[in-house]
């Protein structure tokens, strides 16, 4: 065999499977963890102290404000017990003279004890040791706290400064949605909630408010026993921070709480089965806290007197009138607050109200109170003059005794007294302080709209908005009180609250057990008189009172333009929008028109035009309509002016609309309008708005265009639930034949003289206003009927009384097609809020014509 | 809390606690283990490999497959034993729980210990029935290889699901993410607890430590 030589080779086996430079293929490289701040374990604990800090104003004010208020405390304590044992007051009061050799000065130093006697005197008066005790006690807690929270927030202020890349320095001066925007952006990075690519503001909400949306929700749903009617004070609400605290403790975090943790109720609560062992159960649990409180009851009670004295005295001292000031309940603030609504939301909005609701507390003033109040103010104004008069002509006559205290207690008996003698002046009207109360606190029941006047009403209000001194009294006598409220009338709700907290508490996937009120869900907590028939499936106990959801979502979707709600809660909402809005630029058309005529046309007009009973009232009677109508358009236009920024924008659109009447009218007052109103339309819409209004402008506006959303909305349920009231009262009067449709004409008209004052949510059945039977009465019927000459008669009249019989819902057809010949403008402005509502239409169809031809 | 949790339910027979339990267990912590990590200097890091193998039930009808780490199953049937043992003395009517929990440690500045934060929870609910004859616990033994073929299926779509996971480690925290302590494998850091029927009301240190807090907090 010849050898051939070619370029055949065998080839080395190879052994390793993997190509060469394996190590360099699979490499990988480590993410590590960029930042501390992916997968926080208690996000609720750490939004609500983002919060805080950002409430706090930063890292280093916090930590001032809590070093000096532990100074603060100490200094009262010990500051007290000294003037208490270490003076000796005789020196001080010259009733015993110190025998100084070198000079017959007395000097300061001259009247402290010394030492050893004085800790001999600490030492002897057993209270003060159980005074020092507690207070030491306290101030041990408070200090472990404070250290606790130094370590707490310094990781969170690292949050801000790092991930949020916020210095300390410009927090104080960024918005809260500011913050919160930055949040939704850090989770896309760090995924601080690891359930969730994406954090919503809802979530974040929801975790910080957790606790107090249920809470609101259960004060909502009249759960909580907070409502008392002891013999003689009459109906009183008791509601105190003790008070609250225990049912904290009860319901969330005590011991055997309902709650297991912070995010999620037990499970067993969750199922219905054994619902009456755990009624039982928590029963017990609440004697139990009652009995402790009633043990600790003494402790409590000092410590509450103890806690009055150091943090008002001072303030008592600086200005006395304070205690004659009110402030808002804390009942008030359950009442008032929206679902989902932070606590700096809350109060400002409550602090707008303020002035409006002192004010409004004003009218009320007793009269003999300010008789007397007179009087002596005269007697101790001419004591007063006399001793001043002495001692200008010779200054000596201060120096005899007590001349000084008693001018000085002279002055305060006068500022007492002028406390209760009303402004001459000033001229009161209580139904638009309330409108304009109502603009910002946003909630109130049903029956004190028309009955703003009334006694009732000012004593309802003032369980919300309550004098300074009696909560401080409250919280004074908290202490013995909270036990037997806890013992008697909390434990006989323990099956209602089960019910509750199983009923009403959802699971959201990445916020864990929330109340499914907070859910802001139309369909399964809407209220049907509130906006929502049609859209809601809930059954009664599953509404919230007072139109809470609606007003709640509208003021979250507000407050927070990014969100993204469900499909049809946007449509909720955007249909709202659209409607106020319509009435808005509606109103700023008609303007010229209803002054002309004196008829403001749409809801938005009405509101302005002051309490829209009133002009019901008035345009049912011919003769005094032209006077009132504009009388009453003023008013409340200077009623409204503490609204400022709502006046002042609509009195713009009013003279815009009224200067150039045509042409670009409507789209002048519809950018007016949407300046002011919704984020998003600004967003997208006009681009030249967005660079121009920053959050803090945003959120100015956003609470203008939450009271407007707010007073519509009232204003809407009201003639809603006129509507419906109609209809039981038609019902119930079937065979009457004359007084058909006399309730809703004389509803509107408050009648100081009838007896029994409404207390549900019912309005008043009153006796019918003469004028107004004819009038209705033959526009129904006659319409009805399509009788010529009736409808051509009635036509006219309905033309009057055009608001008013817009508001009942029986009306609505027959109205409607009366005004056809009166011109497009009525159309504008009466058939638009029509047009959306399903209500009218349905329970006109249902209650009118059986009836109608019954009567025929 | 900041976590995801799965529940699975399964409904045995005494004697086929333990396998279940094993089966259920394993499954989930093959998806939860990789290879050990071999850290280079530049910081990056290579994958080492995981072995599996199939683990064959005596009182099931089923197969498994499960990581082959000895240390890792020993440490897995000691906590599986004692649950079936004290299921076994608690003589209530066999209803117990036992949970498998992923977590990752947080250091934290000196006043506070290491914190131990989970990220997702497996809590297998199990049900303990008595069988009266042969032909039933034939049936049950088929009826429940089915119902432990669902439930893996279950967990590998769990698991498959684009969600959170710790972020892989640099050579520095890889204790925080990961159990180093096996030779073999790595899996998450991980806890097995069990609780036999529920507990009522929450323990007490847990109350004790809410109410400090409580307390604490502003």
């Amino acid at each position: 065999m010849a050898h051939f030589d070619t370029e055949y080779q065998r080839l080395e086996a190879s052994y390793s499977d993997s190509p060469p430079g394996e190590e360099n293929l699979l490499m990988h490289v480590p993410e590590g963890a960029k930042s501390q701040w992916h997968h926080i374990e208690n996000l609720d604990l750490f939004f609500q102290r983002v919060y805080n800090l950002h409430q706090k104003n930063g890292f280093t004010c916090m930590l001032l404000g809590e070093i000096f208020e532990l100074v603060q405390l100490l200094f009262v304590v010990g500051f007290t017990v000294f003037l208490a044992n270490c003076v000796d007051y005789d020196i001080l009061f010259a009733n015993k003279f110190v025998n100084h050799t070198d000079s017959s000065k007395v000097t300061l130093p001259d009247a402290f004890l010394p030492v050893d006697v004085c800790s001999a005197r600490i030492r002897d008066n057993s209270f003060v040791i159980f005074v020092l005790i507690i207070s030491g006690v306290f101030w041990l807690h408070r200090l472990v706290k404070f250290i606790y929270n130094v370590c707490c927030y310094w990781e969170i202020r690292s949050f801000y400064i790092n991930a949020l890349k916020m210095t300390m320095s410009e927090l104080p001066y960024a918005t809260w949605q500011e913050v919160q925007a930055r949040i939704v952006e850090i989770q896309k990075e760090h995924q601080i909630c690891i359930h969730k690519k994406e954090l919503t503001e809802l979530d974040i909400y929801h975790r910080i408010l957790r606790f107090k949306n249920y809470m609101v929700a259960m004060v909502n749903k009249s759960l909580l026993p907070v409502r008392f009617r002891p013999p003689v004070l009459g109906e009183c609400v008791f509601y105190t921070r003790g008070l609250k605290y225990n049912f904290e403790l009860i319901f969330f975090w005590g011991p055997g709480s309902l709650f297991e943790n912070e995010w999620s109720l037990k499970q067993e609560y969750k199922r219905g089965g054994n619902r009456l062992e755990l009624a039982d159960r928590l029963a017990s649990r609440i004697l139990w806290i009652g009995i402790a409180n009633l043990l600790l009851c003494p402790v409590i009670l000092v410590w509450q007197i103890l806690y009055a004295f150091f943090s008002y005295t001072e303030v008592i001292k600086r200005e006395p009138g304070s205690l004659g000031a009110r402030c808002w309940s804390l009942y008030g603030r359950c009442y008032l607050r929206h679902f989902n609504e932070l606590d700096h939301e809350l109060m400002s909005r409550l602090s707008k109200g303020y002035k409006a609701a002192s004010k409004y507390m004003n009218c009320f003033l007793s009269p003999l109170l300010t008789v007397v109040a007179k009087n002596v103010a005269f007697f101790a104004g001419s004591l007063l003059a006399v001793l001043i008069a002495l001692t200008i002509y010779d200054e000596d006559v201060l120096a005899v005794e007590h001349v000084l205290s008693s001018i000085t207690l002279l002055g305060v008996c006068i500022t007492v007294c002028r406390s209760f003698i009303p402004d001459k002046h000033m001229v009161f009207c209580p139904e638009q302080l309330l409108r304009v109360i109502l603009a910002h606190i946003h909630y109130m029941p049903d029956h004190w709209q028309g009955n703003a006047h009334r006694y009732e009403t000012r004593d309802q209000f003032s369980q919300l908005f309550q004098y300074k001194a009696v909560f401080i009294l409250e919280e004074l006598i908290s202490p013995v009180v909270t036990p037997i409220i806890l013992i008697f009338c909390l434990r006989r709700k323990s099956l209602e609250i089960i019910d509750f907290f199983r009923n009403f508490t959802v699971e959201v996937v990445g916020v864990g057990d929330t109340c499914s009120f907070a859910q802001m869900d139309i369909r399964q907590h809407g209220h049907p008189a509130w906006m929502s028939e049609g859209k809601t499936e809930a059954s009664i106990y599953q509404q919230a009172e007072d139109g809470k959801t609606e007003l709640s979502l509208m003021h979250f979707a507000i407050t927070n333009p990014q969100w993204h709600p469900p499909q049809e809660t946007t449509h909720f909402i955007s249909q709202l929008k659209e409607r106020v809005h319509r009435e808005a630029t509606g109103a700023s058309d008609t303007h010229p028109l209803s002054l002309s005529e004196s008829e403001p046309r749409s809801l938005i007009a009405n509101l302005l035009g002051g309490p829209s009973t009133l002009n019901s009232v008035h345009f049912g009677r011919d003769s005094s309509l032209t006077n009132h109508a504009a009388a009453g358009l003023s008013d409340g236009a200077s009623a409204l002016r503490s609204l400022s920024p709502i006046s002042s924008s609509l009195h713009l659109k009013g003279s815009l609309s009224a200067a150039h009447r045509a042409g670009h009218t409507s789209a002048m007052s519809k950018a007016m309008a949407s300046s002011g109103t919704d984020a998003r339309t600004v967003s997208s819409g006009s681009s030249a708005w967005e660079g121009q209004l920053t959050s803090l402008v945003l959120s100015e506006y956003a609470s203008t265009e939450m009271s407007i959303h707010a007073l519509y909305m009232h204003e809407l349920h009201k003639q809603q639930s006129r509507g419906e009231h109609s209809r039981h009262t038609w019902h119930r009067q079937e065979s009457d034949e004359s007084s058909d449709s006399v309730p809703d004409e004389v509803r509107s008209e408050p009648n100081p003289h009838s007896r029994n004052f409404p207390r549900s949510h019912t309005f008043p059945t009153t006796v019918p206003s003469p004028s107004a039977i004819p009038t209705s009465a033959s526009a129904t019927s006659s319409t009805m009927l399509g009788q010529g000459g009736a409808s051509s008669q009635s036509s006219t009249q309905q033309r009057y009384s055009g608001p008013a019989t817009d508001s009942f819902g029986a009306g609505g057809k027959v109205v409607r097609s009366a005004r056809v010949p009166m011109g497009g403008w009525a159309e504008d402005g009466q058939a638009a809020p029509r047009r959306h509502e399903p209500l009218p239409e349905e329970s006109s169809e249902d209650e009118m014509p059986p009836h109608v031809h019954k009567i025929t | 809390m900041n976590c995801r949790s799965e529940v699975l339910e399964v409904t045995v027979e005494a004697r086929q606690v333990e396998e279940a339990m094993l089966a259920l267990l394993h499954t989930i912590l093959l998806h939860r283990s990789t290879g050990k990590f071999h850290y280079k200097k530049e910081g990056t890091y290579s994958i080492g490999t995981v072995g599996t193998l199939d683990f064959d039930c005596d009182f099931i009808d089923f197969t498994f497959v499960r990581v082959s780490s000895e240390e890792l199953d020993r440490v897995i049937r000691k906590a599986v034993s004692e649950f079936k043992d004290a299921l076994g003395n608690s003589g209530s009517d066999g209803m117990g729980q036992i949970s498998l929990e992923f977590y990752q440690k947080k250091k934290s500045r000196w006043p506070f210990s290491d914190e131990c934060i989970p990220w997702e929870v497996w809590s297998i609910k199990v049900n303990v029935v008595n069988l009266a004859n042969e032909q039933e616990r034939q049936i049950c033994r088929e009826k429940v290889g089915e119902k432990l073929g669902e439930k893996v299926i279950n967990v590998v779509e769990v698991i498959n699901r684009h969600e959170y996971l710790p972020k892989m480690p640099t050579q520095s925290e890889v204790d925080n993410v990961f159990d180093t302590s096996l030779k073999d494998v790595q899996p998450y850091l991980y806890k097995i607890t069990f609780q036999i029927t529920d507990s009522l009301g929450t323990s007490v240190s847990t109350t004790m430590r809410r109410l400090i807090k409580d307390t604490l907090a502003l």
